[in-house]
């Protein structure tokens, strides 16, 4: 009677402690979408059926070796075997392994469905970013860390959501069947936010399928979670999930954005908005390497300020950024920055911290040797 | 055979009474055990691959 009485004070406690466990963020999330939900209700109904095993087996363990102890006069069983029981508690295990095959199955087998989406988005995994392409809408752009050097520098007070914050976030209409394939430019990267219950590997030369269907509107963060490298912390996910009208819109300004910024690269920039426009983008691509005075790293990542070499070579400045360097770190940005952002750094870059060329790179320039060598 | 097969069967769940293993064990002729637990291998593969199809559907 005692031990019952004891049981039933666990299982209460563990009853207590699971909205605790909720409320301290120490339990998975229940998420946002509704396969989010089924994988926490596995996951609790699982977890469950892991702690009334552990109280049976443990308690019957405890309470026979207080009952039949030896000082008590207690004398081993000698029998060798007893089949009906052995059946039983072989049985047993096999019938709760199944019992909790069939619901996690069918959850896989709606998490694989890809089929019949709304949207499609291409999600590439970029050292050390994220770029997001909505298929078919010509919209396409890069999310970069959106937190301020100096807080990771420790300069500055972190603020509230350090390294979870990005430039741009990826939107995402709410209600819809939306497909992410996911890939990656140059090393294995992992697409990971908790709230929708996605973590998929973007790998290179593969595309990876999962899909969401967010319910809720709201703001959802998450993380590269495969080491790809030096900023591999510093290459967060930020998900927007916004009503369907406000989705519209959004679609529409960014391909007003687009198309403004593809007339730009024709007209003649003046050396200050090149330099304005070349800072914002260094900041965002090239300061996580090159160090944000153009100092470098070296040897792996080469300063740029007073680099000679450099200031002598205009092209070769240029087809660096374009192509990067093969058997190095440096990647190619042809497919991450347009004909603007590549002009704007490399003009900032020849005019930065000391660096005084004088050179200014037109849009034009860089977008005839983007058509180039396609 | 037909004792060969059941043994198998015990065998897959993994309890076996000791008077059975000792008959078994008994009989001069593997042959019989290996052509049971062949089949009764082939079997389970079989219900597995079907139970998969059928789930799938």
């Amino acid at each position: 009677m005692r031990t019952l009485l004891v049981w039933m004070a666990g299982g209460l406690a563990s009853a207590a402690l699971t909205p605790i466990a909720l409320a301290n963020g120490w339990n998975m999330p229940v998420g946002v979408t509704a396969v989010s939900r089924d994988i926490y209700s596995l996951h609790m109904i699982i977890f469950w059926i892991c702690v009334v095993i552990g109280v049976i087996v443990f308690g019957a363990m405890f309470y026979s070796l207080f009952r039949y102890r030896h000082s008590r006069g207690a004398k081993a069983a000698t029998f060798h075997e007893h089949t009906s029981v052995e059946v039983i508690w072989t049985a047993i295990p096999l019938l709760i392994l199944v019992g909790m095959a069939v619901p996690a199955t069918a959850t896989l087998k709606n998490m694989y469905d890809t089929s019949e989406a709304d949207l499609d988005i291409m999600v590439t995994g970029q050292q050390w970013r994220w770029r997001y392409e909505y298929l078919g809408e010509e919209v396409a752009f890069t999310s970069n860390l959106g937190t301020p050097r100096e807080q990771i520098s420790g300069a500055d007070e972190k603020g509230e959501h350090y390294l979870l914050e990005v430039d741009e976030p990826l939107v995402l209409p709410v209600g819809q069947k939306v497909r992410l394939l996911l890939t990656s430019d140059d090393v294995i990267h992992s697409w990971w936010v908790p709230d929708l219950a996605v973590k998929q590997d973007a790998i290179p030369g593969f595309v990876n399928e999962n899909w969401v269907r967010i319910e809720e509107p709201g703001i959802y963060r998450g993380q590269c979670a495969e080491l790809c490298g030096k900023d591999h912390a510093f290459m967060p996910v930020v998900v927007e999930a916004v009503e369907q009208e406000r989705f519209d819109e959004w679609l529409v300004e960014r391909k007003e954005a687009a198309a403004q910024e593809a007339q730009g690269v024709d007209r003649e920039w003046g050396m200050d908005e090149l330099m304005e426009r070349g800072e914002q983008v260094y900041g965002s691509v090239c300061a996580s390497c090159h160090q944000p005075d153009g100092t470098g790293n070296p040897p792996a990542f080469p300063a740029l300020a007073g680099n000679q070499a450099l200031l002598d070579e205009p092209e070769r400045h240029i087809s660096t950024v374009i192509d990067g360097v093969s058997g190095s770190a440096m990647p190619a940005f042809r497919n991450t920055l347009n004909a603007v952002e590549i002009a704007a750094v490399v003009t900032y870059e020849r005019n930065a911290w000391g660096n005084e060329s004088g050179d200014s790179v037109q849009p034009s320039e860089i977008a005839e040797l983007l058509e180039q060598d396609e | 055979m037909w004792q060969a097969i059941k043994s198998v069967l015990a065998a897959f769940l993994g309890v076996q009474k000791d008077a059975r293993r000792r008959e078994d064990f008994a009989s001069n002729r593997p042959g019989t055990f290996i052509a049971a637990g062949l089949l009764m291998g082939v079997v389970f593969v079989v219900l597995v691959a079907l139970v998969a199809v059928l789930a799938a559907r």
